[in-house]
């Protein structure tokens, strides 16, 4: 159905459709609700007392003067009994360690909270912060994660024997890993921070008429948070209400727990008045918001034909100080060392990955998780043996994708792919690339002397994370059955409820067109309500392009039950058989003629009286849900492809062309996957050309303003060539895929295999993200 | 404190305030107008742009006072206001917003674009809108719309 909402009836609306978002006016009117917008009486503002070091013990604290009962630390939270966030892995040797809310003794990274000022207005709280006196034993800090793992380094925790948080091997026929010909590359992926434009928001008070703790977040996981204050403060289910309003984004990073999501609601318990505390943007790039930071050993070894053989890697991931909630400290560590072999077969396979511990923030997930980086090293390696075979890039990477007619596929480390055709996106994106144009392109020179290449980034991502993957992780939220709430209103129309959050992907219309798909109702008549623990069903939320597959899939499916009351009621109506009707245009279909579906629901609502006596009493409101069965994920690919003009004097980079050939399986609607796909690119080039979160040798933090941490502004990419490819999954209702993070992945390869293309008769390769005209000069510079 | 009268959306406002506050938080804390949003507080995103005397300015980087006597418009202050209404349809059908916490301050800039350079093309769009950091959309859409609006204004 991927070719134009062909629902019952739905004109237009349903699966494949491009509808127009039912979101978009409030946020066109200045009319959305974010936390910062919502103003309860008497709220208190609240500003941190942040640690000022990478690295220290023995921290004393002394209250600014005039803060009686506006003032609180570490010891007023233990005296109440709040317990700290743990959370460990069930991979064996995994090294657990409490997140402490506020500091307890040690400060392990600059940011760290070490104290809560409460006061009327946020800048009256800063003067408070600002009164606060901490005195502390400062200690070496461990910066830089190479060095991290050496037997020498401080200790980020005393009773650890090492920083080693994790330590992984995936091995497969690693004996037979060797071949003729091997080219061996070390890369990095440096930090970077997520920045959703809209930060963290926390406004907390415990609601007298509710009975119950009521927390306004912006989180991508209401239900998770619920859970995590109910553990951490102590509280029943009852007691806590979580509601995630309008979220300006959030791209992982507001689907981990942050402390101060415990802290300020219990601060608001504690002084029993309404609190907020607004991140500002020095606190999101400093404090908490940081992602990636990878680094790779890879070895690829191939016949000299050019067919891959094994693969070796020694991967290190800087973690930071801390396990985060729920997703852990070794999400990113274990992804990259099981999933390196990206689309392409090998035969054998041996990987070591550690995520390990340093005195920075903890890191946390960010649209891609690992792949970026994993991408980023098994592509440039790719590239590095075809000039080391004398092979067109394109050919070799056509030689050893996975080929269609092997799908489903078992990978090397016992992951299945379950469905596409890997080497045809590849074929069209080369194509529409135009790889020979660019060949006759280099021959001829530039008038201006910069130098033009062209690169290649193939991937896959596993999407809609599967139970039994997260199981076997022992993370804090596992996914299991994602559930939907569909009623039929007095009027004929539905309300559905979702666990998962819209922050920005157009769920509210993507969501309702599934119904539209099912009924042909008009989509006027749906509403999709979500970001409340109080009306929406139990979910882990979103993440991991979850979001379509499963609740999606669960709206499919509840839609199906549904209907089929819907239509006992209209058989009654018809006076025919059940077996007689369907669903049409949101009608109920017999053979002599069709009831609407405001007429079953005016009877069951507001005529009851006309039913028949064995009326189902489950009635117009049906909760039901949905996972891939069997238990497995479905697999997005794509591939990027670019050209770049490289200035070898400057080092600057600029994109010329960037064409991407995706597949998402059924596309629910054209414009959202495009836009999707679109801004996930974007954010690709910054991690690939311009972010960086840079420390100093002590831990501190020096990309701390928009001026020091470079956004990807509108004048840094040339409009994107989309292309779809549309493999269903066997897996997913309509066989959609997850789409939200592929977008993000393979830019930093591409773009580095093409600046390494237009750099080749220099024998120099960038090896390192942000890909700076420093960094470009230097290579160039090595290799005059 | 110090004494502060200004028009805000057509209504004349008298207040009295701290030296330090800024517009953004005045036209938000004070005034309710929570339509302007903040994203960094120091003058690089634009998500806080609002039209002073009919020019934008970062309302985060403005404080109060230095508005006395001026008239500043919001994003709740364009209902009557024919670029604003077409910009908003166009940025509906070009999809040109996602989480739309940019959107107030990427419209603000949108209608200074196309009031004050009604032959801008595509580049010169996308240069004037360096001011204004949109992660999400990849800024495609966001193009489109104001080339879409620049082309019905010439017709």
């Amino acid at each position: 159905m991927a070719d134009g909402g062909t629902g019952p009836g739905s004109d237009g609306q349903g699966i494949g459709a491009r509808v127009l978002r039912k979101e978009d006016k409030r946020f066109l009117d200045g009319a959305g609700r974010y936390v910062s917008d919502i103003y309860l009486p008497r709220t208190l503002e609240a500003a941190i007392v942040r640690s000022p070091v990478a690295h220290a013990e023995n921290l004393k604290i002394s209250p600014p003067a005039g803060a009686e009962g506006r003032f609180f630390t570490a010891e007023d939270m233990a005296a109440d009994g709040v317990q700290p966030i743990h959370v460990v892995s069930k991979f064996p040797g995994h090294k657990g360690s409490d997140y402490p809310h506020l500091a307890t003794g040690k400060l392990r990274f600059v940011g760290e909270s070490v104290a809560v000022c409460l006061a009327d207005t946020r800048a009256a709280a800063e003067d408070l912060v600002a009164g606060a006196e901490i005195d502390f034993n400062a200690l070496p800090p461990v910066v830089d994660m190479l060095a991290a793992v050496e037997p020498s380094a401080a200790r980020v925790h005393d009773d650890w024997d090492d920083n080693v948080i994790l330590d992984s091997r995936f091995d497969a026929n690693a004996e037979n890993v060797s071949a003729p010909v091997s080219v061996t590359r070390t890369f990095r992926m440096n930090r970077q921070a997520v920045n959703p434009l809209e930060g963290a928001a926390v406004l907390a008070e415990w609601d007298a008429r509710e009975d119950r703790l009521v927390v306004y977040s912006a989180s991508q996981i209401p239900h998770i948070l619920k859970n995590a204050l109910c553990e951490c403060l102590g509280l029943r289910q009852n007691q806590v209400r979580v509601v995630a309003p309008d979220v300006g984004g959030g791209f992982g990073y507001k689907c981990v727990l942050l402390p101060e999501e415990i802290y300020i609601p219990w601060v608001a318990m504690q002084v029993k008045r309404p609190v907020r505390w607004i991140q500002d943007r020095r606190e999101h790039l400093v404090t908490a918001a940081n992602a990636r930071e990878h680094h790779y050993s890879v070895t690829l070894h191939a016949q000299p034909d050019g067919t891959f053989v094994g693969l070796e890697a020694d991967i290190i991931v800087d973690s930071g100080a801390y396990s985060v909630y729920p997703h852990s400290n070794i999400l990113e560590s274990t992804m990259a060392g099981r999933t390196l072999h990206g689309p392409y077969t090998f035969s054998a396979y041996k990987v070591r990955s550690r995520a390990v511990a340093t005195n920075k923030p903890p890191i946390v997930p960010y649209r891609g998780v690992a792949r970026p980086g994993i991408c980023f090293a098994l592509e440039l390696a790719i590239d590095a043996m075809a000039r080391e075979l004398g092979r067109e890039p394109y050919d070799l990477r056509m030689q050893n994708l996975v080929p269609p007619e092997k799908m489903p596929y078992t990978t090397i480390t016992g992951g299945e792919f379950d469905s596409g055709d890997y080497p045809e996106a590849l074929r069209r994106s080369a194509d529409l690339i135009d790889v020979a144009a660019v060949r006759a392109r280099q021959l001829e020179g530039e008038a201006d002397g910069r130098l033009i290449g062209v690169g290649f980034g193939c991937y896959i991502e596993m999407t809609a994370l599967q139970t039994s993957a997260a199981a076997r992780a022992g993370l804090a939220a596992i996914p299991g059955y994602e559930q939907a709430h569909v009623r039929l209103t007095p009027d004929g129309g539905l309300e559905i409820g979702v666990g998962v959050q819209n922050h920005g992907q157009g769920m509210e219309t993507t969501l309702a067109q599934v119904a539209c798909e099912k009924f042909g109702l008009d989509i006027d008549m749906v509403s999709v309500r979500h970001g409340d623990t109080a009306t929406s069903p139990y979910s882990t939320g979103t993440y991991a392009s979850r979001s379509m597959v499963m609740a999606g899939g669960a709206i499919a499916r509840t839609c199906d039950v549904l209907g089929e009351n819907i239509r006992r009621i209209g058989a009654h109506l018809l006076q025919c058989g059940f077996d007689e009707t369907t669903i049409s245009g949101a009608r109920v279909v017999g053979p002599s003629g069709d009831v609407s579906f405001a007429e079953v629901a005016r009877v069951w609502h507001r005529n009851p009286e006309d039913l028949p006596a064995d009326v189902d009493p489950a009635g117009v409101e049906v909760t039901s849900g949905f996972r891939p069965s069997p238990d497995k994920s479905p697999f997005s690919y794509a591939t990027h492809a670019a050209i770049v003009a490289v200035d070898p004097e400057l080092g600057h980079v600029e994109i010329l062309d960037y064409v991407i050939s995706e597949d998402c399986g059924t596309i629910v609607n054209p414009m959202i996957v495009d836009g999707q796909i679109l801004g996930g690119a974007l954010q690709g080039v910054g991690t690939a050309l311009f972010e960086e979160s840079c420390f100093d040798a002590e831990g501190q933090p020096l990309s701390s303003t928009f001026a020091d941490y470079t956004m990807p502004g509108s004048t840094h990419l040339p409009n994107i060539r989309l292309d779809h490819l549309v493999n269903p999954s066997p897996l997913t209702e309509f066989g959609v895929k997850g789409l939200g993070e592929g977008g993000a992945i393979p830019p930093p390869a591409t773009i580095a295999n093409a600046v390494n293309d237009a750099l080749r008769e220099y024998g120099a390769e960038v090896s390192e993200t942000p890909i700076t005209p420093r960094r470009v000069r230097a290579c160039v510079v090595a290799k005059s | 404190m110090t004494e502060l009268t200004l028009k805000i959306n057509g209504e004349d406002v008298t207040a009295d305030v701290e030296p330090r506050l800024s517009l953004a938080d005045f036209v938000r804390d004070h005034r309710r107008l929570t339509g302007t949003h903040l994203g960094c507080e120091h003058g690089v995103c634009g998500a806080c742009t609002v039209l002073m005397n009919g020019e934008p300015v970062r309302s985060c980087i403005t404080f109060a006072v230095a508005a006395d006597g001026t008239e500043i418009t919001t994003i709740e202050g364009f209902d009557d206001d024919d670029p604003m209404t077409m910009l908003r349809q166009a940025f509906h059908e070009n999809h040109a917003l996602q989480c739309g916490y940019c959107t107030p301050g990427m419209l603000v800039a949108a209608r200074d674009i196309v009031t004050r350079l009604p032959d801008a093309d595509e580049d010169r769009v996308r240069l004037e809108l360096a001011g204004n950091l949109c992660r999400c959309t990849g800024y495609v859409g966001i193009v489109n719309a104001i080339l879409s609006v620049i082309e019905k204004r010439q017709a």
